[in-house]
């Protein structure tokens, strides 16, 4: 039978003793270098960052964050309260009022269970909920796969949600704790998406920061309005146009700081730790006539196609974006100032669109003086493999021909 | 360039916003009648003096009652309580048993020893009351309270009139009886035994005396039935056998008496002779649930053996040997549009024999009007008018003379509205402004209404289904051995129990209800009472509708 | 007595946006009265969530947090356990749901919330449809009543709640309205007391969506717990059963009669009514009495 003392069980040991996190309670952890996959490195992350609410439901490809986070909590390294509800769409009704009681929440899901969130997370950048989540990447059914794809992550682009891309699980560890750093400055959720099994599941070398060191990078959550019955405020009425209009003004204006705030967070970031991922990383592209656009782990496959092309002679590049929301359009003009032609290549397909990075970066470089000429290419769609061979087919190609004004689909 | 971000969390409350602009009625807090006190004799505070019983306050509801009735523990016994029948309770499970609580509190008093308050003030006009009766006394009580003098010129030697003389002991114990009386006398009343000021010269000394003059003399004359001889021994007039019997020696007559008549006189005579040892049978005009005696005396009567022969009619009454045969018919009987008026049609073939030892009858009395030259007669009445006052204007009267409202309570009433009479003309004489009635218990901003609280107006869910407290009697056979009195008194639970069960029709009592169920909390306590606040009052009835007391209506708004 | 004693302090604000006679804001009153300051309120859209006041003014003197529809039992979840992480374990989490959010599209993770027993108390404000949008039928319509959406009256019965939530084998599930304030004060104060999920369903009924007058609500409400259309009784531990009005004492014809949702009923529907109320009554009378067997045979 239910008993309410046994739900009380795990999270009456972390109240017993403070009314608040509580320094002496914390376990710490020291560096150390690990093995580990995208999905652990994530968990790590959010190990390390002290969440103090964790709901998360379990879907493939992000199953792993959720068993490794229950397995520290299981070991007493994690004194999150960890909630499983019935699906995605509970998790984050669960995560947008704890943020709003003023404690850092994180979560993680993938392709459905956040297309089953949608309109929580609308929800939540309304409600200025800086909650964390992991997306792991995958292909959004019908019919039903399990291949990474950007499309279930790009289809949430307008839900006012910060979204980075990452490469590595190096990349991954360390975006989860940056992100909560920007997203409690500016009250705005993150995002942070990592392709399935290519990173979610690929295993590498990640340095594992020492928790004291994340500790003094990242400061308590302390919002300036929060649900406590100390405050009586309310949050959720039902508010004019007027206010509904500067309600939506705020929120870009906070989302309008991101870049900067990102930049910043990453620069002291390589100053404590020793390594950064910028906004909009400029790999090889000193003197590129032919840069490669893309965002995730197909950076990684560009990289070696790069550098197979410089090492032929050619003035190559690529620029990754890692932040995509929001769009910082200043720092890709800059980016690509000079460059003849930028190939995007996207792994997500917007039907009657085309490739969604191809829309954004044209939107970003209109009205450009000597904008690049930009090639859309639909080649990753549904987790299809983009060995550095075909990459380089694909710039050799698209410096030759004109650039179509739709996307163009590669094999 | 945008001002300032407005706030996406709350800063204040809702209490800036005025909803009482969307109503078109108010509720309000009244005052408003009870039905028990439209239908009470004597205007009684019925609803306030059980209320503050119900609160244990024994002593504050004997004040509320003697406000307009100087004898509870009189009234408590033999009232006809028409309260009763007029309770809203009737259409719930039962009226409350309203009489048997004021004779609680009355006997409470008596048995306490409270005495009423003299006047703050004493004036200077003297008021002569002529006659000891409960009209006497009312009006002697009530003027004593107002601060007149008062002298009460009385014909007989003791004080109670037709409370002593015609009713008995066991309806209505002596002690009780003269508890109440010495109450009222020793407020300061000048009582004149054995003087009846009536005569010419009399009477104009009495009003150079007095600066008014209540005259409530009773009706005294006996009616007697046309066809019978009252010559003959075995006939005897009712009242006169009553007053010997209650006096203690009841004149002595065969073994089996018929008497005639259906009022309470009649049933007091009837149960007296049973009393003395008579086989009794009652011979009423009216059939039994026309009968004028109450109900409850019917009963008790047959309880004790008597035996009734209603809607029926005296034919002829012949000697037959040693006794008396009396030939009558059943009738069918009507009553008149006014009290004393009536038709009766024999019910053909219908006629019986009752054989008797001796008929008595008690069909009633007229005001001995020969006894009093100086007042203007209406009928067989003193003329007055709806202020007891008769036309000389310094003169008024009340009761049996100047009323066929044969009841006791009539009586004080009478002498109740008399003395209010005086008081206002003596105070206009005088140059004085009339008395404002006294204030009522109440919300502060509780507004008098004149109309009547209906049953509908009671919220009756609060009320769950109580019996009325049981009648608690003497058992018959020991009624008949001792003078006890028959009808027993409610014991404190009873009593307790019995406020309880009051709709306190149209008085606050203080319940909150209008409070609790105000979905916009506008109903607020303000100090002895409430409040309507009208800045989010929405109109929407509820505290009406489940008033338990009726003490609430709506009243529209123009806006 | 008549006078009734209640919670004093006013934690509901005068100036709501509450229809003139509205018996969800009288039964809120009462409710957040008995909660007492120490509480946050989790109000989905609903009548209640208008109630609560336009932004930037609220009705409620606690903190409220309105999320959406179909959410309230998890957002629940997410408050209290981000209370439980602050050490405020004392600090109550009370929802208080229209039907639609609860048998309807709230229900899924009401379920799953009974089944985690996540600390907080759910109060169902029942006015049988979804009244906020114009009155159309939910699941907790109950048979034969018109709505929006049930032109010719509802042809299947009204969903027990009360019942599936018991299953779960929560602590404290429980029927009440407001025209039997004590007993809903008293259920209030004993959910108060007790860790874990707690259900109240309250019936409200809707004055403009069931065609009662302005100052009738309680009286409808009266009349469905006299009729046994509404039952008041307790489920604890899913299992022990309280019937708290133990009598049935009106027809449930004297009920319809108040409301035009039901009106020209054919006579058969009402007696086919009174024949399903009957038997559920029954039912939860021989439940009731169980449970009183067991307690005398272990007593």
């Amino acid at each position: 039978m239910n008993t309410p003392t046994a739900v009380a069980a795990p999270s009456a040991q972390a109240s017993a003793t403070a009314s608040a996190p509580d320094a002496a309670r914390r376990k710490s952890s020291p560096a150390q270098s690990m093995l580990v996959t995208g999905n652990q490195a994530v968990a790590w992350g959010a190990r390390l960052a002290r969440p103090q609410v964790c709901p998360v439901y379990p879907i493939t490809p992000q199953t792993p964050v959720l068993e490794q986070l229950t397995e520290f909590q299981a070991d007493g390294e994690f004194d999150a309260e960890i909630i499983t509800p019935e699906s995605e769409h509970s998790v984050m009704s669960a995560c947008i009022p704890a943020s709003l009681a003023g404690v850092r929440v994180f979560t993680a899901t993938a392709s459905q269970g956040l297309l089953l969130m949608h309109e929580l997370l609308h929800y939540a950048s309304g409600a200025r909920a800086p909650i964390v989540m992991a997306n792991i990447n995958r292909t959004v059914a019908s019919p039903w796969a399990f291949w990474p794809d950007q499309t279930d992550s790009l289809a949430q682009r307008d839900t006012g949600w910060i979204q980075l891309y990452v490469e590595s699980a190096q990349e991954a560890l360390d975006s989860v704790i940056q992100c909560f750093r920007v997203a409690e400055t500016v009250l705005v959720p993150a995002m942070i998406n990592l392709d399935a099994f290519y990173v979610s599941h690929a295993m590498e070398a990640v340095d594992i920061p020492a928790s004291a060191d994340v500790d003094a990078y990242l400061p308590p959550f302390a919002p300036p309005h929060k649900l406590d019955t100390a405050k009586v405020e309310s949050w959720g009425n039902v508010v004019s146009q007027e206010m509904f209009y500067r309600h939506r003004q705020a929120i870009e204006e906070s989302m309008a700081r991101v870049p900067q705030l990102l930049a910043e967070a990453d620069r002291a970031w390589r100053e404590r730790f020793g390594r950064g991922w910028g906004v909009v990383e400029r790999y090889r592209c000193d003197g590129a006539s032919a840069v490669v656009v893309t965002m995730g782990s197909m950076c990684g496959t560009a990289r070696d196609a790069v550098d197979a092309m410089r090492a032929d002679g050619h003035a190559v590049g690529l620029v990754k974006l890692r932040l995509f929301r929001p769009l910082p359009a200043e720092a890709l003009r800059a980016a690509l100032a000079g460059v003849r032609d930028a190939i995007v290549l996207d792994r997500n397909h917007s039907p009657g669109l085309g490739g969604i990075l191809h829309q954004e970066l044209k939107s970003a470089l209109y009205g450009m003086a000597g904008a690049p000429r930009v090639h859309g290419l639909l080649a990753g769609v549904g987790g299809v493999n983009v060995p550095p061979r075909k990459i380089v087919e694909f710039v050799q190609a698209a410096r030759e021909r004109d650039p179509q004004p739709e996307s163009v689909w590669v094999r | 360039m945008n001002g300032p971000i407005p706030p996406i969390w709350t800063t204040g409350t809702t209490e800036a916003i005025r909803t009482g602009t969307w109503r078109a009625a108010i509720p309000r807090h009244v005052q408003a009648p009870s039905p028990c006190r439209q239908a009470c004799p004597v205007n009684g505070d019925i609803a306030t003096w059980i209320g503050l019983a119900r609160e244990r306050d024994f002593r504050g509801a004997f004040d509320a009652l003697a406000q307009h009735n100087p004898f509870p523990a009189i009234a408590g016994r033999i009232c006809h309580h028409p309260c009763e029948a007029a309770c809203n309770r009737v259409g719930h499970d039962g009226a409350l048993s309203i009489c048997k609580l004021e004779r609680f509190v009355g006997d409470a008093a008596i048995s306490q020893g409270w005495a009423f308050d003299r006047p703050a003030v004493e004036r200077t006009e003297t008021v002569a009351i002529v006659g000891g009766g409960p009209a006497g006394l009312s009006a002697a009580y009530q003027l004593r309270r107002l601060g007149y003098a008062v002298t009460l010129y009385e014909a007989r030697g003791e004080l109670g009139g037709l409370m002593r003389h015609g009713i008995p002991s066991y309806r209505l114990s002596r002690e009780v009886l003269d508890a109440e009386i010495a109450r009222i006398v020793a407020l300061g009343v000048d009582v004149r035994f054995n003087e009846s000021p009536m005569t010419p010269d009399a009477w104009s000394a009495l009003r150079s005396r007095h600066d008014a003059v209540f005259v409530a003399t009773g009706a005294q004359k006996q009616k007697r039935l046309p066809g019978l001889d009252y010559a003959k021994p075995w006939v005897v007039d009712g009242a006169a056998w009553l007053a010997a019997a209650n006096a203690g020696a009841p004149p002595k007559l065969g073994r089996r008496l018929v008497i005639i008549g259906g009022g309470s006189a009649a049933l007091d005579a009837a149960r007296s002779a049973r009393r003395a040892g008579h086989e009794v049978t009652i011979l009423s005009l009216e059939a039994r649930a026309q009968m004028p005696a109450q109900h409850e005396e019917v009963d008790e009567a047959r309880e004790e053996g008597i035996a009734l022969r209603d809607a029926a009619m005296l034919v002829r009454a012949t000697e037959d040997g040693d006794a008396v045969r009396l030939e009558c018919t059943r009738v069918s009987f009507v009553p008149g549009a006014k009290r004393g008026q009536f038709t009766v049609a024999p019910v053909d073939g219908s006629t019986f024999a009752i054989h008797a030892d001796a008929i008595v009858t008690s069909i009633g009395q007229d005001p001995d009007l020969a006894a009093l030259p100086a007042l203007p007669a209406d009928g067989a009445l003193v003329a007055v008018d709806a202020k007891q006052a008769t036309p000389d204007g310094s003169t008024w009267a009340g009761g049996d003379v100047a009323s066929m409202a044969r009841f006791v309570t009539d009586a004080i009433g009478q002498g109740k509205r008399a003395a209010y009479a005086i008081d206002a003309a003596l105070r206009a004489r005088a140059g004085e402004p009339e008395r404002v009635p006294g204030h009522r218990i109440g919300p502060p901003l509780a507004l008098p209404r004149d109309e009547q609280v209906p049953l509908a107006a009671i919220a009756t869910h609060y009320y769950a289904p109580q019996p009325r407290a049981a009648d608690r009697k003497l058992d018959a056979v020991a009624r008949l051995s001792s003078a006890d009195e028959v009808q027993l008194g409610l014991d404190i639970e009873q009593a307790l129990a019995e406020t309880t069960r009051c709709f306190s029709c149209g008085t606050c009592i203080r319940c909150d209800t209008c409070v609790v169920v105000c979905p916009d909390l506008a109903v607020r306590r303000v100090d002895g009472g409430y409040q309507v606040l009208g800045d989010w009052c929405k109109g929407c009835g509820l505290c009406v509708k489940e008033c338990p007391t009726g003490s609430m209506d709506m009243v529209d708004e123009a806006r | 007595m008549i006078k009734i004693d209640v919670p004093q302090e006013a934690m509901l604000c005068s100036g709501h946006a509450a229809c003139p006679g509205c018996i969800a804001a009288l039964s809120v009153r009462h409710i957040l009265a008995t909660m007492g300051p120490d509480t946050m309120a989790v109000i989905p859209p609903s009548c209640m969530a208008i109630i609560a006041g336009p932004q930037p003014m609220s009705s409620l003197k606690i903190p409220v947090y309105q999320p959406t529809l179909e959410s309230s039992a998890a957002a629940a979840s997410g408050l209290r356990r981000a209370l439980d992480a602050q050490g405020k374990r004392d600090t109550q989490v009370l929802v208080l749901a229209g039907d639609g959010g609860t048998y309807d599209i709230g229900f899924q993770c009401l379920s799953s919330a009974a089944e985690r027993n996540e600390d907080f108390l759910y109060i169902c404000l029942d006015n049988e449809g979804y009244m906020n949008t114009g009155a159309q039928k939910s699941s907790s319509t109950p048979h034969f009543a018109r709505t929006g959406s049930t032109p010719a009256g509802k042809t299947t019965r009204k969903k027990n709640l009360a019942e599936i939530m018991a299953a779960h084998g929560v602590p404290y599930v429980a029927t009440a309205s407001a025209s039997h304030l004590k007993d809903l004060i008293a259920k209030v104060e004993k959910a108060k007391s007790i860790r874990g999920t707690r259900i109240l369903t309250v019936l409200i009924p809707c004055l403009d969506g069931w065609g009662v007058p302005d100052d009738m609500g309680l009286t409808a409400a009266r009349y469905a717990v006299e009729s046994g259309a509404f039952p008041l009784f307790e489920i604890e531990d899913g299992t022990r059963y309280t019937l708290n009005v133990a009598q049935k004492t009106r027809p449930v014809s004297d009920y319809l009669a108040l409301q035009r949702r039901y009106r020209g009923m054919a006579a058969q529907d009402v007696a086919t009514l009174q024949g399903e109320i009957d038997a559920a009554w029954a039912k939860l009378v021989a439940r009731s009495n169980e449970g009183r067997h067991e307690a005398i045979a272990v007593g």
